[in-house]
């Protein structure tokens, strides 16, 4: 079942002062659409600033789209701050990378992971004070770090504080984004590893963005590729890896390194990732693309299906 | 020559053991029984290092585990407050405790080192081309055409599009990538025998991260120098390295040529550091988490992977272990290797 769908969403920042000249605009997500089933991962990949975050709030409800919708379980996400939103709000949760600053460092972890539950009026304090007790120990925390603050923490642990407090008040969404980006390898692993086995036991539904492509490869289901605010392919984990339809998805797929090779297939991109304050016509990717054509230069490729399970944005992708 | 760096009194043994023994080659460097410790914490408890002429060789090791430290330290760039000993060999030089003003002339000279982050090792105030021109006056004694061709020609090599225009643009006005290729250019200014790339690529997008590590690899290979990257991703160590060094807690754990170390580690640490890398292809395996945490510091009597070891026996927590070498060019230090009952 679809836990979450964005439909055609679009998000622009007003560039400058608005006092001078016509108003311009950064255009951060331009009509994304993507489901989160319930139980599965979908993963979001893409080089900086191609709108990963901003979709990831916007899925939450956080930040309004400017256009398009957001269907949680079948319906609407409420207006924002509203009694209705705020229920909601339960049930997805969002996990990120910087654990430091969404820890209060004055704040023991027993009193951070019971924060949300005091919040959403779940339990009293003899119910509550058992929870935490749960969830330290659904993350492998255990009752010893409770009395801890974050800065006690390695970023290892304190990841898990950030999880448990998602897990808190029994969400069906977590948003993670880049949840082990700043994490040392064997430590990401574990961040990984307990991800999954709570997915298993808890039935959540994981938004999961992540610049790399290995992890994302590793945790999704399904694979969302952005380029500069668009998807430009998005389908089953195992196709869109081992049969990128999409240069860019090519590009990126060869720029994993592969134990023990290295980059033996590595495509090289000329130029670098463009700014999206500056947005090229046409295929967003024709600058940097190998295979670009005239008709790149000229029209934005449709993201069309390629097969039943596949969406590929290229005009030369036979459909 | 080659034989003075040998005999030293902290890493006569231990130098042949970390590869340079078999081979004929004469070291770019070599390093041996370096230790560093900031107050009386120690963070390098002896390493003990040969990069010979021309190689490329990759340090690999989680946060912390003193991989810049160990640079650092041979090139002078720790602060004051550290206390360093052992020895670090170019040539005749020991360039441990040797004076500012060699180590200034060795710096950027015989030895480069680029860093993880260009911005901030770029002059934000000056152009680009001053900064390479600058490079090559100091070290190649280059000034005015001659030096402004050979800065173009650098940028060229780097892989800059339209090199003499870019001369006169400002770090700011270029992408990472961009700036990296241009300290790379400045590492290039003064024809190192050895290059440092200290993760070089880690704050790049992936498809830059894939150029700039090719870009490193070419070079190294054209121009003959020897490079060292370090990094926690032994993914892309393995793209551009011939040989390996794992690090742990401030020491080197396993030293060998990339494919054996990838296809045949022995070192536990080495195994799950492995294990924990998300593979790019095949079967979706689950990962190897090692539990904790690598040590803030090691005070540890014992092996200092033993708190983290799946095949840690008593005596690993009350004996370190020396390293052993188990092939031509492959040396482990682990103690359940040594009394051959691991595996
Ligand atoms: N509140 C904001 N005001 C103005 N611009 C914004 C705002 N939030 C995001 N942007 C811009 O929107 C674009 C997309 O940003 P976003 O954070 O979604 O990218 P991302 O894919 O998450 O990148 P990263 O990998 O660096 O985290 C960027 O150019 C960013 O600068
Ligand atoms: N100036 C300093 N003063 C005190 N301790 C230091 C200093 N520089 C480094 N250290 C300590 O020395 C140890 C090794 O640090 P080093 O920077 O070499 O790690 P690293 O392997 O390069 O890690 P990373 O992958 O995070 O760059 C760390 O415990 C670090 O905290
Ligand atoms: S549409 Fe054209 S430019 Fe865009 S990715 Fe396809 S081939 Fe490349
Ligand atoms: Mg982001
Ligand atoms: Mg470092």
């Amino acid at each position: 079942m679809t836990l979450l769908r964005l439909n055609n969403i679009t998000r622009r920042f007003p560039l400058g002062s608005p006092l001078y000249g016509p108003r311009k605009y950064l255009v951060a997500v331009d009509g994304v659409s993507l489901d989160v089933e319930m139980g599965r991962t979908t993963g979001i990949v893409g080089e900086s600033g191609c709108g990963k975050s901003t979709t990831g709030r916007i899925a939450l409800g956080l930040e309004p789209p400017d256009s398009g919708g957001v269907l949680f379980q079948g319906l609407p996400l409420p207006r924002i701050d509203s009694k209705k939103w705020r229920a909601q709000r339960r049930q997805m949760q969002l996990v990120f990378q910087d654990t430091l600053a969404a820890l209060d460092r004055r704040m023991t972890v027993s009193a951070l992971i019971a924060e949300p539950l005091a919040i959403h009026g779940i339990g009293d304090p003899a119910s509550r004070k058992q929870r935490v007790a749960e969830l330290l120990h659904g993350v492998g925390l255990g009752e010893g770090h409770g009395m801890l603050y974050p800065h006690q923490l390695s970023g290892g642990q304190r990841q898990r504080v950030v999880l448990a407090r998602a897990l808190a008040p029994k969400p069906s969404l977590l948003v993670c984004d880049e949840p082990v980006s700043a994490l040392d390898l064997s430590v990401q692993a574990q961040i990984v590893n307990l991800l999954m086995d709570l997915q298993q036991e808890l039935g959540l539904g994981l938004l999961f963005i992540s610049h790399d492509l290995r992890v994302v490869r590793h945790v999704s289901d399904r694979i969302v590729v952005m380029y500069l605010g668009r998807v430009v392919e998005q389908g089953r984990a195992d196709a869109i890896i081992d049969q990128p339809a999409h240069p860019y998805t090519q590009a990126l797929v060869s720029a994993m390194p592969r134990l023990p090779g290295g980059f033996d297939h590595y495509v090289a991109l000329p130029g670098e990732p463009p700014s999206p304050t500056d947005r090229p016509c046409g295929c967003p990717f024709h600058p940097r693309c190998p295979l670009a054509r005239d008709v790149c230069r000229q029209s934005l490729p449709e993201l069309l299906p390629l097969g039943p399970e596949r969406q590929v944005a290229c005009h030369l992708v036979r459909h | 020559m080659l034989h003075k760096s040998f005999h030293n009194s902290a890493g006569a043994a231990l130098l042949p053991a970390h590869g340079i023994g078999a081979s004929a080659t004469k070291p770019a460097i070599s390093i041996a029984g370096l230790r560093v410790a900031f107050g009386d914490v120690p963070v390098l408890h002896g390493v003990d290092l040969a990069v010979n002429k021309g190689e490329a060789l990759g340090i690999v090791g989680e946060s912390g585990c003193g991989k810049s430290v160990t640079w650092r330290a041979v090139l002078g760039l720790l602060p004051k407050s550290a206390e360093i000993g052992g020895e670090a060999r170019i040539g005749d030089l020991d360039l441990v405790g040797a004076r500012q003003s060699v180590l200034d002339r060795v710096r950027g000279g015989r030895i480069a080192m680029i860093f993880q982050d260009p911005a901030s090792a770029l002059n934000p105030v000056h152009r680009i081309g001053a900064q390479i021109t600058e490079a090559l006056r100091l070290h190649r004694g280059l000034s005015g055409a001659a030096a402004r061709a050979e800065a173009c020609r650098l940028l060229d090599q780097v892989g800059i599009a339209a090199a003499a225009s870019r001369l006169n643009a400002y770090p700011h006005e270029l992408s990472g990538g961009q700036n990296q290729r241009v300290m790379i250019a400045i590492a290039l200014a003064g024809r190192p025998e050895l290059l440092i790339a200290d993760e070089p690529t880690t704050a790049l997008d992936a498809t830059v991260q894939a150029q700039i590590l090719l870009l490193l690899k070419d070079i190294q290979r054209d121009t003959g120098m020897a490079l060292v990257m370090i990094s926690h991703d032994l993914a892309a160590v393995a793209a551009v390295c011939d040989r390996a060094c794992v690090m742990y807690a401030g020491q080197i754990v396993e030293t060998a040529p990339k494919h054996t170390l990838l296809t045949a580690p022995e070192h536990p640490y080495t195994r799950d550091l492995i294990g924990a890398i998300p593979p790019s292809h095949g079967p979706r395996m689950r990962l190897t988490a090692i539990a904790g945490a690598p040590p803030q510091r090691n005070l540890s009597p014992g092996c200092a992977y033993a708190p983290r070891c799946r095949h840690a026996i008593a005596v690993c927590r009350t004996s370190r272990p020396e390293p052993r070498q188990v092939a031509a060019r492959h040396s482990v230090r682990c103690l359940r290797l040594d009394a051959g009952t691991y595996q």
